[in-house]
Parts: structure tokens; sequence; C-alpha cells
């Protein structure tokens, strides 16, 4: 099963923060405050999003034909898409 | 399924939208000629006497380029997204299809003659006109039809709006009724011209 990051605080809603981070190979365990990236903040779909823009070299006209939906359903998925980004950086600034 | 009835713009928009929505409003032009069908303005249906051809071919046109071109300049204006204007015209003329439908209407002669037998009981007016339980009963079916059309047309266009132009809320509906209603006053104006130069 793949898990989920968590990126919202269950207990207040609050952005998380990465407090430690582990190599499995030497068992290293590294502690700190660390921010999450902005593209790691938006939820799987939207990551998967992102990954197949860039992928279809930024044309969304490739990007429509292979998720079989019109141009401008796509055009507004992006929108919203960098709508969100713009808040997590302005949130993260 | 629903969303496909509703909104096939999810799936459907540009050229594709545009070949196909042109291509219904040619035939619905054609058998509306044949049906004695017209669409005086962008939703209003009626049965009416014969025509030419190029009358309904013009006047189905009319009912899609003028509120199309409405709808275009208004995303252009309230629009912060990359408005595409063949994404618009194109929708548009597919949000036409129920009116396919409509323009069989006039086949049915049943309902010119409950429009005449109206006149003729409720405000004296014309020759007298009898008419069954069963034909009266098909009158209303077919009326009743027709608004269900024509409310499955307005919500096409809304979505057809809504997904070209990427507007939503009150923002979206305040715009999509003042387009509507200035479509149908300069449709209903432009049609009417049209006749008369018959």
């Amino acid at each position: 099963m793949r898990k989920k990051l968590p990126v919202i605080c269950p207990s207040c809603n609050s952005g998380l923060k990465v407090n430690s981070l582990h190599c499995d190979t030497c068992e290293t365990t590294i502690s700190g405050l660390f921010e999450l990236p902005v593209l790691l903040q938006l939820d799987p779909k939207e990551q998967e999003f992102v990954l197949n823009f860039v992928i279809s070299s930024g044309s969304l006209k490739v990007m429509a034909e292979k998720l079989k939906l019109s141009y401008p359903t796509v055009r507004n998925m992006l929108d919203e898409l960098i709508h969100k980004i713009k808040t997590l950086q302005s949130h993260d600034d | 399924m629903m969303t496909k009835l509703i909104n096939p713009f999810h799936y459907i928009a540009g050229a594709k939208s545009l070949v196909w929505g042109l291509l219904i409003i040619l035939v619905t032009s054609v058998i509306g000629y044949y049906s004695h069908t017209h669409f005086p303005d962008v939703i209003s249906v009626k049965t009416c006497p014969e025509l030419p051809v190029f009358y309904f071919i013009l006047q189905g046109l009319l009912n899609w380029f003028v509120p199309a071109t409405l709808f275009y300049g208004v995303a252009l204006l309230f629009s912060t997204s990359a408005v595409r204007a063949i994404d618009i015209y194109g929708t548009q003329a597919f949000a036409r299809a129920p009116y396919l439908v409509a323009s069989l209407m006039g086949f049915f002669g049943v309902l010119e003659k409950f429009g005449k037998h109206i006149m003729w009981s409720l405000l004296h007016y014309g020759e007298p006109v009898e008419i069954s339980l069963l034909e009266m009963a098909g009158a209303i079916g077919i009326m009743v039809l027709t608004l269900l059309l024509t409310i499955w047309m307005i919500t096409l266009m809304l979505h057809a709006f809504k997904v070209s132009a990427n507007l939503k809320g009150g923002k979206l509906a305040l715009i999509f009724i003042g387009v509507l209603i200035a479509s149908m006053v300069i449709t209903a104006l432009l049609i009417g011209v049209l006749i008369k130069t018959l």
C-alpha cells in the first residue's frame, strides 16, 4: 500500500513541516525542521497532473488527449493548480 | 452518463464541437423546413408557415452566432483564463443539439389544431375547431417535451460557457443570465427583420 504524505496537521489544521529524515541503508536519522516544498504540499492527483504536464512538454493539447478530456477542462485544471501553488507560495513567504 | 448529457464539454470542445455543432444546426434547419418549425429567437420553438430553406439555415446560424459572440466578449472581459474563441463558438454550437429533436415538433399537426382550438374556445377567434381528448393529451405532451428540451439546451449553454470561460458562482450566473436575455432580444429583432424581408 502506498502511504499518503500528510501535509496538514490533523489536530489543528496547520501546515506540517519535516522533523526527521531517515536513511534505510545505514540507519542514519537526521533531525531538524525542514519546510515541505510546494510541490509536495499538493495532493497526489495534483502532483500526478504536474508530472504529466512536464512529460507532455507543457502541451495542454497532448494532456487533453491523454486524459480524454476537452482542452478547456484541462486548462481550467491547470489554472486551479496555478492558483493553489500561488496561495501555498504566499503562505510560505 | 448524466455528466455526458448535462456537461459533455468536459470531454468535447474546440474544433470537434464546432464541426458537430454546425452539422447539428444544419440538420435542425433542414428538418425545420420540412416540419414548418422555426426558432424565432435563441430559445423559442414555434410552428410557422412555409418559408424558404435559407431562412431556416440563417436563423439557425443567428441563434448560435449572436449568443456565442456575446459570450466570447464577456469571457474576454471577465475571465482570468486564456479563453479560446473556438471553444466558445464550438461548445455553443454543440449546445443546440436538443433543438434537433424540437425541430420534429411541427410534424405533429395536432399542435396547430390545439392552438386553433384554444384561440376559438378562449378568445373566440377564427373558425370553430373541435379536438378530441387524445389529441389534446398529445399536444400537451409535445409542449411539455419542448419545454424539457429548452431547459436541457439552456443547461448545455450554461455549461458550455462555464467550461470555455472558466467562470464560477454568482459571477457566472449573472453574466450568463444577462447574455441570454440580450441574445434573445437581439436574435428576435434580427430574425424579425429577416422574416419581413422574405
